[in-house]
């Protein structure tokens, strides 16, 4: 029993030493970050963040990786606003259905051609931004029936509605990866492509509902950000892919495909909210958050890369390489 | 490994059609532009495509190697041309003399790249290491700068928007840079080298070809062009914000793609991207006079890059069935 429970958390050692740390020395360094108001305020990174990063996550286990994510949060919090008289629930509904709707056909596209996602969604990112900025009409919108955002605005102890939503997400996303058979068929995609294919594995179904579930997740993010705020701006959230990638890199996501799991996703947005939080606290300004951001990036992936080629046996610095590459689409 | 197999038989496909793609939907572009834009062929306006084309031109051409030896494409273009346009422009204010000042920024881009490089030659993915990159560098100039406009105060410099016997040096820089990597890369051993890291990394490597030297040569280059861009930039207009440069990334990568530079690697020239630029230019030029939003504009632009992916694609793997 506890040998079973040690040989599960392993994956998990690493980034929860990793967020107590960062957790001690921010709350030393911060004094308006303690007790309670710290905890909720790393929940609330759950609902923009970190439902990106469990998007995010999703097409990284599938050995994918979906550059659009920012974008498609701009353009749903633009749809939320622009839908907002047929209320709260509807029109964040909305958005997320033309999220999930638009991932599954981008992820038909890239399952059936067996083209790389890194450069057919760099297309798609550009794409989407010019939709928000001609749905926004290049300028800032706001909800005209503003009162009803009024539930978002509630607070439960340490939690709103916004970051149960999310924590709500996650769990459902767990569940499916872990215990579904079309969620171990994404990591089977992701592990080994080749293999999974050969034992039966469909491939565009796979891909659909991971690119369903990426752009769907960061829909959902766009549109509760859009109502809790009463607004959306067609420039928004341009630097959210790199602040998810941090976060899914950060807890322990592997670049390569088919490794980490929603928890791990959870230590990483937690990390980040808490680094985020901390520095936001000292009155840092945007472009330093985003250096930080990007340089933990670069230190995890470093970590990430080192930790492959010290494992012997594990997938080696090679075999990496022959993953990384198959996101290049040589491998269709 | 199926698709590794099947690279070989492709090559009987003729040379000339990959070119003709590219080239043919520019001409075609450029007539139906002429046709229902009466302002096209004005000359004043041919010359700004022709500019624009080659800003983006220099850093598509530049990027070239980097794509063919199976790195894909930078996310950071922009934050890189940028510290390169904000430092040339702040050390000419501080009174540096212009070519110290021109090495200094060469060099240290090309650092900038090459430990990039290194990074993506240990076996990271470049496209996340060129966006934390990117990242980082907006960060390192927007706190250097404190988000003021910087500029060369009484220093003259303003040759980057003139021109020598008639043609703006701009166009000038693009045509012999494009011309230089394109002899480099068919005709020298490191330009054949990248192409076939590219096309095939399993016999590459059997081959003796260091993976992590034409990696890395390739950030060198790529580099040079983003240094010349930002210098060429500062130099026309004397002054910087690290906000410069807001859609070189998607226009850089746009023009790429479109050339028809295969983004696994191992098919496509500089000379093809610098069509490619040329392409992009004339869209852009026909969607401003026609006055398209620039929200219609990015979405038509995405729309073109994803088309150009599938296409070519498509096309390429026909090449290959037969």
């Amino acid at each position: 029993m506890i040998k079973a429970f040690l040989s599960w958390s392993r994956p998990y050692a690493l980034p929860l030493a990793a967020l107590v740390v960062t957790w001690i020395v921010i709350s030393i360094l911060t004094p308006t970050f303690r007790g309670e108001a710290s905890v909720y305020s790393v929940l609330e990174g759950f609902s923009l963040v970190g439902l990106v990063a469990l998007g995010l996550a999703v097409t990284l286990i599938a050995g994918e990786f979906d550059l659009s994510v920012g974008s498609m949060a701009a353009l749903a919090a633009v749809i939320t606003v622009l839908t907002s008289s047929t209320g709260l629930i509807g029109c964040i509904a909305i958005a997320t259905a033309c999220g999930v709707v638009f991932g599954a056909l981008q992820g038909i596209v890239i399952g059936r051609l067996g083209i790389s996602s890194l450069v057919f969604t760099i297309g798609t990112l550009i794409m989407l931004r010019g939709l928000t900025y001609i749905f926004s009409g290049h300028e800032p919108i706001i909800i005209e029936n503003f009162e009803i955002t009024d539930p978002l605005l509630e607070r439960y102890a340490i939690f709103s509605v916004s970051s149960i939503i999310a924590l709500f997400v996650f769990i459902t996303g767990w569940l499916f990866l872990t215990y579904t058979r079309w969620g171990r068929e994404i990591y089977a995609i992701g592990g080994a492509r080749n293999e999974a294919i050969a034992a039966g594995v469909p491939r565009v179904r796979t891909l659909t509902i991971s690119f369903a579930m990426s752009s769907g997740c960061a829909s959902l993010a766009g549109a509760l950000a859009a109502t809790r705020g009463g607004s959306a701006a067609p420039q928004n959230y341009d630097d959210l892919l790199l602040t998810g990638a941090a976060a899914c890199l950060l807890g322990g996501i592997s670049l390569y495909g088919g490794r980490g799991t929603v928890l791990n996703v959870a230590f990483g947005v937690a990390i980040l909210s808490v680094v985020v939080a901390g520095l936001a606290a000292r009155g840092t300004s945007a472009s330093l958050v985003q250096l930080v951001t990007g340089a933990l990036l670069l230190t995890v992936i470093g970590i990430e890369f080192l930790a492959g080629r010290l494992a012997p046996r594990k997938a080696g610095g090679r075999a990496q390489r022959g993953r990384s590459r198959r996101m290049a689409g040589a491998g269709g | 490994m199926s698709a590794e197999l099947s690279v070989a038989p492709a090559r009987h496909r003729p040379d000339w059609l990959l070119p003709a793609l590219t080239l043919g939907p520019a001409v075609a572009g450029i007539i139906i532009a002429a046709i229902i834009t009466p302002t096209f062929l004005n000359p004043d306006n041919i010359l700004s495509i022709l500019r624009n084309a080659s800003l983006i031109g220099i850093v598509a051409v530049a990027m070239t190697p980097l794509t063919l030896s199976g790195n894909f494409v930078s996310l950071g273009i922009s934050q890189s041309a940028m510290a390169a346009m904000v430092a040339f422009v702040a050390l000419l204010g501080e009174g540096w003399n212009q070519l110290a000042t021109i090495l200094v920024v060469l060099f240290g881009l090309v650092a900038i790249g090459m430990l990039q490089g290194v990074v993506v030659a240990a076996g990271m993915n470049p496209v996340i290491t060129t966006l934390a990159a990117g990242a980082i560098i907006f960060g390192v100039v927007s706190e250097a700068t404190e988000g003021r406009i910087v500029s060369v105060r009484d220093y003259p410099a303003t040759w980057g928007g003139g021109d020598v016997i008639g043609i703006p040096i701009v166009i000038l820089v693009f045509v012999v840079f494009t011309a230089l990597l394109t002899l480099m890369m068919s005709r020298t051993v490191t330009g054949r080298e990248t192409i076939l890291v590219g096309a095939n990394r399993a016999t590459a490597e059997i081959s003796g070809i260091s993976l992590a030297r034409v990696t890395i040569v390739a950030f060198a280059i790529f580099s040079i062009g983003l240094a010349i861009a930002g210098i060429l930039e500062g130099a026309a207009f004397g002054e910087a914000t690290a906000k410069s440069f807001p859609n070189l990334t998607i226009n850089a990568i746009a023009a790429l793609l479109v050339g028809g530079t295969a983004i696994g690697g191992g098919q496509g020239s500089p000379l093809r991207s610098a069509a490619g630029a040329l392409l992009i230019s004339v869209i852009s030029n026909m969607m401003v006079l026609n006055d398209f939003s620039p929200g219609g504009r990015l979405a038509i632009q995405g729309a073109v890059v994803a088309a150009a992916v599938v296409l070519l694609d498509l096309f390429r793997r026909r090449g290959v069935r037969r």
